[in-house]
């Protein structure tokens, strides 16, 4: 149908008019349009130039374990964290607090009854925490009593799968994970760091050894009828401490049921005057400063008289002697004197350099500095010399005797194990030549000295004995004895050092008696552990 | 096709263009939302599976500690602790075992 002229003619007239604001509308909306798809289009190229947006670190990802795993130099497992619950409450949703307060104390009876009714009746909480770290099969108890309002929450728990085995090592935490003893203070930074990195922490003990050197000091102890034991076992050149035992034992599991005996590190917690192991180093000063010669004879027959203060021997020695006997047959008298000859200032100096006046520096949290006062006259530098009047702890003790191992230089002992090629700091303090005299020296007191039970034929260990009267209310006690063995293994080639020591032994239980069984006992489980051939005891 | 038509066919397919590119992007959305729901879900599951295997791990660790190994060698293999250092010399083997027999010719 054609449209009526004039309509037609009236369209055309008035077209111009009306399309223009039309037009300029249309050309505003295709800007517009043109505008939303170049954002769109802009947003689409950033997002596929922008890698994966899944790619990056989000709020739910795998939350990094708290404390790293803690493992022997061969992998096991020494500490690590596992999966635990702790038992929560809704007192709104509880429908009755005495009963649910009644069936929880069934599970648990430390749960006191009236003190869980109240928390659970308290409407004014959200959430009540009524008990940590629960075990998964704990859990599955409490579900299966479908109570109404109690939930859990999961939490993190230390374990140490290893029970009582090298529980002052490893120490403990609380039960938010805070470190409280041994290395887990120690090295509470490398452990979170390692934990954050998704690592282990390696430490030098064995487990192996670990396990024997404890069950040798459990015996020694217990036949000893010791109030305490520790024993520290180390490779003296590298300064990694192979195992590190104290006695009487607990389990850091159940750390709050043990007492507060039972969880004393005696290793580098507790000092005592050492008493003959320090011999060693007063005959090597003596030596080292030529206050005496090799050949040089004493006569040790009657007691030695220092400012009216008699020093005498426990068994006397008759007839002229040499410095091999000295220590063979641990004579005060006889040290006594190297320790005169040597004088105050030198004595303190060689002390300071073995590092008997300074607290180890074992990563196991607590280091218990020594008593080392100055001596005040001859017989404070007398009794220094057989080792009284300086009390210092076993693992300071076994430090100093790594410069036997080292050619008379001082290794740092370490619970880490170290890498290949890493700088060992060592610090020199007797030359190597009055070193392996010395070393001859502490070989004869085992073959034939004061130190025999602590021979193993096949081994060759050296070593010293020492028993320390251990101080009274105002005197020394014949009948309270600190008695140790210091030894060196093997004498051709000195490399490990072991220090037993038994705390509170009676009169009579001299070092010599009860601790160098334990060492030889030791040492024969041991060897083979560390490639050393032992040949079988006589009596088998 | 003349000009007007052209222009609007141009809208039409502007118009089509945006009502795909909102779909896609709400479907993009939507998939990266599912896969990030199932991303957390892994993450969960891995953190189980691994409180399981720290769990576990410790449980083998308990299980073999050296007390336990040694209760068992000497209940069930005889095995006392010792048993190394009791092994014969070296010198003495000769004695004790029977020389070797030399193989005879054929």
């Amino acid at each position: 149908m054609r449209p009526l002229p004039f309509l037609a003619a009236d369209r055309a007239a008035a077209a111009p008019a009306e399309a223009a604001p039309v037009r300029q509308r249309v050309r505003f909306l295709a800007i517009g349009i043109l505008a939303v798809l170049l954002l769109l289009a802009a947003r689409a190229t950033q997002l596929a130039f922008s890698g994966d947006p899944l790619a990056g670190p989000r709020g739910g990802a795998i939350a990094a374990a708290a404390r790293a795993d803690v493992v022997d130099r061969n992998g096991v497992l020494l500490a690590t964290s596992v999966r635990a619950f702790a038992l929560t409450a809704t007192p709104s949703l509880v429908w009755n607090a005495e009963e649910t307060a009644l069936a929880l104390k069934r599970l648990f009876p430390e749960l006191e009854r009236s003190a869980t009714v109240r928390r659970l009746s308290d409407s004014s909480r959200r959430l009540v925490f009524l008990r940590r770290a629960l075990s998964p099969a704990e859990r599955e108890q409490v579900l299966a009593l479908g109570l109404a309002g109690i939930g859990f929450e999961a939490e993190d728990r230390r374990v140490y799968p290893q029970g009582v085995l090298a529980a002052h090592a490893l120490g403990f935490t609380d039960v938010d994970l805070n470190p409280l003893a041994g290395i887990e203070r120690g090295l509470e930074a490398e452990i979170r760091a390692a934990g954050q990195a998704g690592r282990a922490v390696r430490l030098s003990l064995d487990v192996r050894m670990q396990y024997a050197l404890e069950t040798e000091l459990d015996r020694a102890a217990r036949a000893a009828g010791a109030s305490g034991g520790a024993a520290i076992l180390l490779d003296g050149r590298s300064g990694e401490v192979f195992a590190l035992a104290s006695w009487p034992r607990f389990d850091p599991n159940a750390a709050g049921q043990a007492s507060a005996a039972q969880m004393r590190d005696r290793v580098a917690g507790d000092v005592h005057e050492l008493g003959s192991t320090i011999k060693p180093f007063t005959l090597a000063a003596a030596l080292q400063e030529e206050v005496t010669a090799t050949g040089e004879l004493f006569d040790l027959s009657r007691p030695f008289d220092i400012d009216g203060n008699p020093i005498e021997d426990h068994e006397p020695i008759s007839g002229l002697v040499g410095l091999r006997d000295i220590l063979a047959h641990s004579s005060n008298i006889g040290a006594a004197r190297l320790a005169l000859r040597l004088g105050g200032a030198r004595q303190r100096s060689y002390f300071e350099r073995l590092g008997l006046t300074a607290p180890a520096r074992l990563q196991v949290g607590r280091n218990q500095a020594p008593i080392a006062p100055a001596a005040r006259g001859r017989r404070d530098v007398a009794g220094l010399g057989f080792g009284y009047g300086l009390a210092a702890t076993p693992a300071a003790l076994a430090r100093a005797y790594t410069v036997f191992a080292n050619q008379g230089a001082r290794v740092e002992p370490t619970m880490l194990l170290r890498a290949p090629g890493d700088a060992i700091e060592r610090t020199p303090v007797f030359s190597p030549e009055i070193t392996r005299q010395v070393l001859a020296y502490l070989r004869f007191a085992v073959t034939d000295g004061t130190g025999r039970a602590a021979e193993i034929p096949g081994l060759a260990v050296a070593g010293k004995t020492g028993t320390a009267e251990q101080w009274g209310a105002d005197a020394y006690e014949e009948g309270r004895n600190f008695s140790s063995f210091a030894g060196i293994f093997p004498a051709a080639d000195p490399r490990y050092v072991i220090v037993l020591a038994l705390d509170e032994t009676g009169a009579g239980e001299a070092g010599g008696a009860v601790a160098a069984p334990a060492v030889a006992r030791t040492l024969r489980r041991i060897a083979p552990m560390l490639g050393l051939r032992v040949e079988p005891r006589a009596e088998e | 096709m003349d000009k007007a038509q052209l222009k609007r066919a141009l809208h039409i397919a502007a118009a089509i263009l945006v009502v795909v590119l909102a779909i896609g992007l709400y479907k993009a959305k939507t998939d990266a939302a599912r896969t990030e729901t199932h991303v957390r879900q892994l993450q969960t599951q891995i953190g189980e599976t691994e409180a399981e295997l720290r769990g576990l791990r410790a449980a083998i660790a308990a299980q073999e500690s050296p007390g336990r190994i040694e209760a068992m060698s000497e209940e069930q293999l005889d095995l006392a602790v010792g048993g190394q250092s009791s092994a014969l010399p070296e010198s003495a083997i000769g004695e004790t075992l029977p020389s070797p027999r030399r193989a005879q010719r054929p």
